[in-house]
């Protein structure tokens, strides 16, 4: 079976809950999957969402052991298979991403994409159960792989600065929370609540299918509708945050040896605001690249850290600001930081620094569609934030940003909240 | 001018390639339809090469440890004041630069202006420019970079293991070296370096992307003939010799991890292979791992239900032609009871014709994907290029291998004399947030 040409970008649409995204093209020699189930993030059941990916891992009616699956995925290519809870703003989603190798490339030619498409229906419609639950001990065997994965955070510090800084802007709202819930959230699963969780998921949670490849979509749509239709429910977009902190600083302590820097500045802009594409260009100015404001004072004149970098959260309005640094330059460091941020705002900025950043996204967008993975992350952001320019259009959008809008939207942009990681006993910092 | 084409008609790839005059090998892999180009300027040149003897010099020198590193990073500098990152970033490209045990690789990836682009990595690496000021600067951001390392519980499990495992090989050492080290470093000593390794045919120059090859090679050619190099004599790399045995049973540290990260090496005895010979061993080596410890084995399965492993578990091979190295490993709760059934299971688990059948269609499928990541593509093509080994030659070799060979790997490679572990043991303190109990 052969699966012909090609628009190059993303067709699709959502219907009774399931929004299926189709991106044909020939570039690849690859054919990658994506589905999504989406739901609120909450206290409440945040930790199923965590354990079901894991569980729905361990096996499938025609594939009934972890062994048996992986050993299918080494049948077909190498495929690689990933089963994940994941987080945007307030959302939890929980995803199923499948890479298989076009047959077209292999010897016999081989169809690996319907193959493909037949081990996702595989894990999601039709897992392995034992007199209709999940099986015990696996439930029990991922909840602690849960839990593990919950106490681990700790081993990237960087991670762990950026978790700690988004906890603490959210102060209990839930784009602070963290997907995996507690370990005490994940002790409550047991086999049955996890099975009829499952249920209810699988039958009301909208549902995203993403396809990138060298795939027909006439072809392939009416497949995902009839394998993956029904009538779920909707989802609102993601909430932004709206400020509350103006500028608390918190300073905690680890056994490190460098600091590490975390600032949130409120924005008031997502990636579905006019103005955003403004605030791309000021976050980019400021400490996107390797040209920007950041690296250049904090790293290159003052050598202070081995990265600074900003960056925007396009769901929940914030700009981040991060760097690793020595722990006795944290007021060194914040001056530099607080001072170029201010210059941001008087518009003290050259051409050539605009002329910069506008050609480092014409490359970056570009190139992210040489990358299926990067397509797909792009397209699940813009649904989940409902809407926001991608490609050739946003290229435009930021092209046609002036001097004066990014003056504008500097003036909206205001820290919120500051985080320092520094080491045990070391002298007392911050506020 | 024509140049060599090769094909590989089975993937739909066709690569060009040319030795110019002065001994630089250029590569170009045309990849229709892609938006960006992605291009490689590396040197055999790493930071296990340390101790050398300069052409034309009688004595040896011994340079200090992480300076093949901090050449890397003093390249980006030259003398207009204005460093190479501002010069790609007004042609809106990306850059970087990497530097490994053996080899140092700069990089752009750009969406419009290649040619440009093209000229300014040349510049970046064929101009060097140090000066007291400009090296002692430098000193600053890379201890940072050090001390980021450091609180890296993977990365330093990885760098004691290495450190068990050697006694001589300067392999044992970070890249990076250390923060005393690359205090000594003088603009001398990087110019040293710099004439000994950044030598035309010490290099190779890959550039995949939508590009006509033909023009490519020529431009680089006549760029090249400018500088009127002529191939050179192969540089004297001098190496400790290294016992059998390891220098460390076992090796602990520890640190801010939430549970305890275990993993165990295997130095290889028999070094010194390059060209199919290594590159054969690569891939019995790793089908071997895949086929005993991989996610598909039943002790990969046996660890994991029993709780000791999670699914990041790994195991692979890594080797150069001044050493080769196994490493297994990952996050456990037990790292005692994880040794104890791996020691006890690793000499005896079956090898099983079909399943390695399996893992050679695994194997194949991951080639032919390597060709759509121009990165992951030129990484390959660069490490395989200075071992002397044709990307090409993956597919046949592949097939010609037998469970008989994996059999004898085995019994030559994970002997008790050869192996190290290093363990991340837990400083227990809970840290703040909410996921810990208070």
């Amino acid at each position: 079976m052969t699966w012909s040409k090609a628009p190059e970008h993303f067709v699709g649409e959502w219907r009774d809950g399931l929004g299926w995204y189709i991106y044909p093209t020939s570039r690849f020699k690859t054919v990658t999957m994506y589905a999504a189930w989406i739901r609120p993030l909450s206290t409440y059941d945040r930790a199923y969402g965590a354990v079901l990916p894991q569980v729905l891992k361990r096996g499938t009616e025609k594939w009934p052991t972890r062994r048996m699956m992986e050993t299918r995925l080494e049948e077909l290519y190498g495929a690689s298979f990933r089963a994940d809870v994941g987080k945007l703003g307030d959302k939890q989603l929980m995803t199923f991403h499948l890479n298989v190798v076009n047959g077209q490339f292999l010897p016999k030619k081989p169809d690996t994409v319907t193959a493909a498409l037949d081990f996702l229906t595989e894990v999601l419609d039709h897992p392995h159960l034992v007199d209709g639950l999940f099986a015990q001990d696996v439930v029990e065997q991922e909840k602690a792989q849960v839990k593990r994965q919950i106490a681990a955070l700790i081993n990237d510090k960087g991670q762990y600065a950026l978790a700690r800084l988004i906890e603490l802007v959210a102060d209990g709202a839930p784009f602070g929370l963290r997907k995996w819930g507690t370990a005490e959230e994940v002790d409550a699963v047991d086999q049955a609540s996890l099975t009829r969780f499952r249920d209810t998921v699988r039958h009301e949670a909208p549902f995203l299918f993403l396809v990138v490849g060298d795939v027909d979509v006439d072809r392939m749509a009416p497949l995902l509708q009839d394998r993956f239709g029904g009538s779920r429910g909707t989802f609102a977009t993601v909430e932004p945050y709206r400020g509350q902190h103006h500028g608390k600083t918190v300073v905690e302590e680890e056994n490190v040896s460098q600091g590490k820097l975390a600032f949130a500045y409120r924005t008031g802009l997502t990636a579905k605001d006019a103005d955003y594409p403004a605030l791309m260009m000021y976050s980019g100015i400021l400490g996107g690249f390797s040209h920007s404001k950041l690296f250049l004072n904090v790293r290159e004149k003052a050598s202070l850290a081995y990265y600074a970098y900003s960056r925007l959260d396009p769901a929940v309005a914030l700009m981040i600001v991060g760097a690793g640094i020595e722990f006795s330059h944290y007021e060194a460091a914040r001056q530099i930081i607080e001072e170029q941020v201010e210059a941001m705002r008087r518009g003290q900025f050259s051409d050539e620094e605009l002329a910069f950043t506008l050609k480092g996204y014409v490359n970056d967008i570009l190139s992210e569609e040489d990358s299926p993975g990067q397509l797909i992350a792009r397209q699940v952001e813009r649904q989940l934030v409902g809407g926001g320019l991608s490609g050739q259009e946003l290229i435009e959008a930021l092209s046609r940003v002036r001097r004066e809008d990014i003056i504008r939207v500097a003036q909206a942009v205001h820290l919120d909240t500051a985080y320092f990681l520094t080491n045990k006993g070391e002298p007392g910092h911050g506020t | 001018m024509e140049h060599k084409t090769v094909l590989w008609d089975q993937i739909g790839e066709r690569p060009v390639r040319q030795r110019l005059h002065s001994g630089l090998e250029v590569v170009v892999l045309p990849k229709p339809g892609f938006k960006k180009t992605y291009a490689t300027y590396a040197t055999h040149y790493g930071s296990i090469d340390s101790h050398f003897r300069p052409p034309g010099a009688l004595e040896p020198v011994h340079v200090p440890d992480g300076i093949a590193h901090f050449l890397e990073h003093k390249m980006y500098e030259k003398p207009e004041g204005r460093d190479v990152f501002e010069r790609f970033a007004e042609l809106g490209a990306y850059t970087n630069a990497y530097t490994e045990y053996t080899t140092t690789t700069f990089l752009f990836s750009a969406t419009s202006a290649v040619d440009e682009c093209l000229e300014t990595l040349l510049t970046l690496v064929e101009e060097p420019y140090f000066t007291e000021e400009n090296v002692e600067k430098e000193k600053g951001i890379i201890e940072q970079e050090i001390r980021m390392y450091w609180d890296m519980p993977g990365d330093r499990l990885r760098s004691n293991l290495m450190h068990a495992l050697y006694h001589e090989n300067p392999v044992r050492l970070d890249i990076a070296g250390t923060v005393d080290s690359i205090r000594t470093i003088t603009p001398e000593d990087l110019y040293i370096c710099y004439q000994t390794f950044y030598h035309p045919s010490n290099m190779v120059i890959f550039v995949a992307g939508d590009v006509e090859p033909d023009r490519i090679i020529d431009r680089i050619d006549q760029w090249e003939a400018r500088r009127g190099l002529a191939p050179k004599a192969a540089i004297e790399r001098l190496f400790p010799a290294e016992p059998p045995t390891v220098a460390q049973k076992r090796v602990e540290q520890v640190m801010p991890v939430a549970a305890p990260l275990w993993l165990m090496g295997f130095k290889d005895t028999d070094t010194g292979l390059t060209g199919d010979a290594l590159l054969r061993r690569e891939l019995v080596m790793s089908l071997f791992w895949q086929l005993v410890l991989g996610p598909s084995s039943p002790l990969f399965n046996d660890l994991y239900s029993q709780g000791l492993i999670n699914e990041r578990f790994y195991s692979h091979y890594a080797s150069a032609t001044t050493y080769g190295v196994s490493m297994l490993g990952g996050e456990t709760p037990d790292p005692l009871r994880l040794e104890e059934v791996i020691t006890s299971r690793l000499a005896t688990e079956p090898l099983r014709d079909r399943d390695l059948e399996r893992l050679k269609q695994k194997e194949l499928g991951e080639f032919v994907g390597l060709f759509e990541n121009l990165e992951d593509l030129a990484y390959a093509f660069n490490a395989y290029y200075f071992r002397g080994i044709d990307l090409a030659s993956v597919p046949d070799l592949l097939e010609a291998i037998t469970v008989e060979d994996l059999e004898a790997a085995r019994q030559q490679h994970c002997q008790e004399p050869q192996r190290a572990v290093s363990i991340i043991r837990p400083a227990h303190a809970a840290p703040a947030g909410e996921g810990w109990a208070r």
